[in-house]
């Protein structure tokens, strides 16, 4: 998290209030994760319905009410708070699928679970879609994938899904390459570089350049040249780890790769190990959803997926989506600890 | 397989399926991180070199594009200040990895200076100044270039890529010096003003080098609704520095149009009489004394806009400029609002209102003696013998013996109230900037006045060589003390509009707005509405109209103000009185002149004539325009500066009335 807040300066050095923002984020988020980790999550299990009802209640006021900032209208400013719920209807979201199918023991899965569990999941995440945050409705899909896998789907239907998945990839790539919306743009500009338009193709360069130009050990903190120039985009919250890449080069960023890939490790290790059916899931659901998120930031900014709006966890700038991560953190760890108690 | 729920072997069943699979996520992950990991390397490591050559070429560049400002107008939409398009060239200083830094400017300074038609001395300055710019913000070396520098800059593409020819809006006023003070002019912003954090054009604000800004009048005071939103384009440039390909685009935004309320026909009118002041010096100011929207705005000596705008990077515009600066007729001055000046007898309805008010006077029985009068051992002679005129008498004549006796009757304390109560000594809140308060003639002026006077004469002695010389200073400074006292010499002065007084002729044109209007004080101001458009930032700005500020009543009773009137009536329509030269045959003119003494005996000559004044308002009833006309250091305000508020009158009631222009006007002629 200190690495975030030193990349957010480096990013914006002529903003303090962003990196202090950053802070202030961070301390509150401490304090919540502190105290849902000394709390029993099955406590927590037990609102789980009137969190998930508050949390579709700010995505609904977030359609009414919400601003839009580049083009996603996900931010809700109410008074001197503001936020992106969706960040918090993430986890809220997971927190009633689990109670859901924690209490549905049946293996294989049946039709009728997984009917009732798309019900609670396709609400909040339709909200998001149209919110028009493709990069928040995929991170839905995430943990309701991992939630559905673990609870035991059909390997049959799990062949069946991937088919179709391939299948609607084949019908739809020429649909993309004729395409110019800016999605389609974006795609094809990591993809079909010579068939996007200059300005997307511009993007995903910046980012490559910056990236690459790091080196093996960087340029050194505070001393990268192309993100805080202003070439890449965006570059304190989406893009943080351009910055991450330019400036302590392979070695910061595999270091900072293999610090999440201990937290994912840690976190299955924590599943395995949890008392009960719950507390696994919940903490699987989280690692699907922290697994994406990191996959997907890093992944478009070396060149391998499409540019979608998507924080770093722990790193990019964002309130909300430090809180949000911070709080599952805190139900993670609380599971954790009371892996032996029983 | 079936399982039956809360069976615990099945539920360890369920525990191992479970860790089984979680197994798989895991990974999945692992999977995840190694290709990301691989991709990291593959960017990395081992195409670095590739990839730190892009980074220090840095193949993109953002160009500005600078935006037009928005035009000015008058009243009726007419041009004042408008942009036209010229060729600049520029001088860009990173171009992939071509990089001029201050070690090329001596080179770059031959090369330009040899083969454009650049003053040398400037382009050695302007390199100084850059020296502290960001390297990515342009430097423009020549502007509005001629078509044979063009056409080398573009022959030479290949040698110099660094030079670019960029088209840019370019400030032009058509009229060249008609209302110049009231609009100003624009140029460069300076170095300081980007480093100072509260100046209007800082950096924190998002100005830059370069930027052109408004330097004064309406041009400073609206810069923001005139300055339009820059655009730019993102290119990419080859490794020699030519622009290859144009990426993405942002077309510049124009700034908002400016409606003033000044009224061009009237305004040209009046630069004639500006033209005509037999010492080149004065003002001249009209407004509609129903709202304070200003019709015409004259100070003289004037100086061309176009100058700054236009001619500012060469030699001849240059040597106008520093003209400009050292003329000791100070045409960049503008009287106007800065001048503070003696009103003369204008004041003269400012102490009939106040006595009126205080009930020194009533208006049955108003009259007191004229003629000189013997104050301790100084006689105040007087101009006028007219015996015991009443108060619309003595306006009519200028009857200053009247006014002596009134102003001590009144006396200083009621006196200095009514003159806070007329607003003199504060500044009006006009919409252009560098307004002068001026200076009431009251006692606490004096004394202020005095005690610093003294206090300098003190500082004097401090320093002074010889005791006798010390000494003589103490006793003068402890003498300024004692004569600080307010006398009936200083009253009586004060009560006529001599005396320690400072008023702007804008102030007198508010002053006669209210008298004309029946006491109410409107502010002056130049905007009538600025459109709706884009603002610098690129935010949209909705049409916005001037809102009444600062407006403030002066009491004064239908009778009190109708007694004012009829005095400024006789003045002009009336034998004996003192302004019958703005008589206009069927539009009543009021008015009042001032002849202010112009004290310093010291200097007595041709420059230290009198200050001709007169303020006035039309017709007599509903009043539809007022002013102030300052004549300096010529004579008489009634021969001066009254016929040249009637040829405004004359073209304003001509025109309301659709009748044809008065060929045998008659202009006020150079002696």
């Amino acid at each position: 998290m200190a690495f975030g807040v030193v990349q957010i300066h480096s990013a914006k050095p002529n903003s303090p209030s962003l990196w202090q923002r950053q802070i202030y984020a961070m301390v509150l988020g401490l304090i919540v994760m502190f105290v849902v980790t000394k709390m029993d999550y099955n406590r927590i299990f037990s609102i789980a319905p009137h969190l998930y009802g508050f949390g579709v209640f700010l995505l609904v006021l977030v359609l009414l009410f919400g601003t839009e900032i580049n083009g996603n209208k996900n931010w809700l400013q109410i008074g001197p708070v503001g936020g992106q719920p969706s960040e918090l209807a993430k986890v809220f979201t997971l927190l009633m699928l689990v109670k859901y199918l924690s209490s549905v023991r049946v293996r294989p899965l049946t039709l009728r679970t997984m009917a009732v569990a798309g019900a609670i999941w396709i609400v909040p995440t339709v909200l998001v879609y149209l919110e028009n945050d493709t990069g928040s409705t995929l991170s839905f899909i995430s943990f309701f994938a991992v939630l559905l896998f673990l609870c035991g789907l059909r390997w049959s239907w799990i062949a069946t899904g991937l088919a179709v998945v391939v299948l609607a990839g084949f019908i739809a790539i020429p649909k993309i390459k004729a395409s110019t919306s800016y999605k389609a743009e974006r795609i094809k500009a990591v993809y079909w570089p010579e068939l996007a338009a200059k300005r997307y193709r511009y993007q995903n360069e910046q980012s490559y350049i910056a990236v690459g130009s790091g080196g093996t050990y960087g340029k050194g903190i505070g001393s990268g040249t192309q993100g805080p120039l202003g070439f890449v985009p965006e570059v304190h919250s989406d893009f943080i780890f351009t910055i991450a890449g330019e400036e302590t080069g392979f070695l910061g960023c595999s270091l900072a790769l293999g610090a999440y890939l201990i937290i994912i490790w840690r976190l299955i290790e924590a599943a395995q190990k949890s008392r009960d059916r719950e507390g696994t899931l919940l903490v699987a659901g989280y690692t699907g959803l922290l697994l994406y998120h990191v996959a997907i930031s890093v992944g478009m900014v070396v060149g391998l997926l499409p540019i979608m709006g998507i924080p770093l966890p722990l790193m990019s700038h964002g309130g909300s989506s430090i809180l949000a991560t911070l709080l599952a953190l805190g139900l993670c760890l609380s599971v954790r600890l009371r892996r032996f108690v029983n | 397989m079936k399982s039956v729920p809360n069976n615990p072997a099945d539920s360890f069943e369920s525990k191992r399926q479970m860790n089984l699979r979680l197994e798989i996520v895991r990974f999945l992950a692992l999977a995840i991180f190694v290709v990301l990991g691989a991709r990291l390397y593959w960017l990395q490591v081992k195409n670095f070199e590739y990839y730190r050559d892009r980074a220090d070429n840095n193949r993109y560049k953002t160009i500005p594009i600078p935006a037009r400002r928005g035009r000015i107008l008058d009243r009726n939409g007419k041009l004042l200040a408008d942009s036209r398009y010229v060729y600049n060239i520029v001088l860009e200083r990173k171009l992939g990895n071509r990089e001029i830094t201050p070690d090329h400017f001596p080179e770059v300074h031959k090369l330009l200076t040899s083969n454009l038609d650049i003053e040398a001395k400037w382009l050695g300055e302007r390199f100084e100044a850059a020296k502290f710019a960001p390297r990515h913000v342009p430097i423009v070396v020549k502007e509005d270039a001629s078509s044979r520098e063009v056409q080398w800059v573009a022959a030479h593409n290949n040698d110099y890529p660094e030079l670019r020819v960029e088209r840019a809006p370019q400030r032009h006023y058509p009229n060249g010096v008609l209302a110049a003070h009231a609009l100003g002019y624009v140029g460069e912003v300076s170095k300081e003003e980007l480093n100072k954090l509260e100046s209007q054009y800082s950096e924190k604000k998002g100005f830059k080098f370069g930027d052109i800004v408004g330097r004064a009048g309406l041009e400073k005071y609206y810069n923001e609704v005139l300055a339009g939103r820059d655009g730019w384009r993102r290119v990419t440039v080859n490794s020699q520095g030519k622009i290859e390909d144009e990426l993405d685009k942002a077309d510049p935004i124009a700034g908002r149009d400016l409606f003033t309320t000044l009224d061009l026909d009237l305004q040209q009118v009046a630069e004639k009489q500006g033209d005509t002041m037999p010492s080149g010096r004065g003002a001249l100011g009209m407004m509609d004394p129903n709202n304070g929207e200003i019709l015409v705005f004259v100070s003289r000596p004037a100086f061309d806009p176009n100058t700054f705008s236009q001619r500012s990077k060469t030699p001849e515009g240059r040597e106008e400029i520093s003209d400009y600066y050292q003329d000791t007729d100070k045409p960049l001055y503008n009287r106007m609002i800065q001048g503070g000046f003696v009103p003369g007898s204008t004041w003269k309805l400012m102490t009939s209102v106040a006595a009126l008010n205080e009930g020194v006077i009533t208006p049955k029985e108003s009259r007191i003696q004229d003629g000189g009068i013997q104050l301790g051992n100084y006689f105040m002679n007087s101009m006028s013998h007219t015996g015991m005129p009443d108060v619309v008498t003595a306006i009519r004549v200028s009857a200053d013996g009247y006014y002596y006796r009134l102003g001590l009757k009144l006396g200083e304390e009621r006196f200095a109230k009514w003159v806070e109560k007329f607003g003199f000594g504060h500044r009006t809140g006009i919409d252009i900037p560098n307004e002068g308060a001026g200076l009431q003639p009251v006692a606490a002026t004096k004394q202020k006045i005095s005690e610093a006077l003294s206090k300098r004469k003190l500082k004097e002695a401090e320093n002074a060589p010889t005791p006798e010389a010390k000494k003589k200073l103490i006793y003068q400074a402890e003498q300024i003390l004692k004569e600080a006292k307010w006398t009936d010499y200083d009253m009586a002065a004060s009560a006529f509009g001599q005396g320690q007084n400072q008023s702007t002729p804008l102030q007198l044109m508010r002053y006669v707005g209210g008298l004309a209007n029946g006491g109410k004080m409107y502010t002056p101001h130049f905007l009538l509405k600025a459109v709706a458009g884009t603002d610098r930032n690129d935010a949209p700005q909705p049409e916005w109209k001037y809102e009444e500020k600062n407006v403030f009543t002066v009491p004064m009773s239908p009778e009190i103000h109708d007694l004012v009137k009829r005095g400024m009536y006789g003045a002009v329509n009336e034998s004996g009185g003192t302004a019958g030269g703005s008589r206009i045959e069927g539009f009543d003119v009021c008015g009042k002149t001032g002849t202010a003494q112009v004290a310093s005996n010291a200097r007595a000559g041709s420059k230290n004539k009198d200050h001709a004044w007169f303020i006035s308002f039309a017709p007599k009833e509903k009043p539809e325009i007022c002013g102030v006309v300052l004549t300096e250091n010529s004579g008489f305000g009634g021969k001066l500066s009254a016929p040249r508020a009637r040829a405004i009158y004359d073209v304003y009631y001509r025109r309301k009335n659709n009748l044809p222009p008065d060929t045998q006007a008659q202009l006020v002629k150079r002696p």
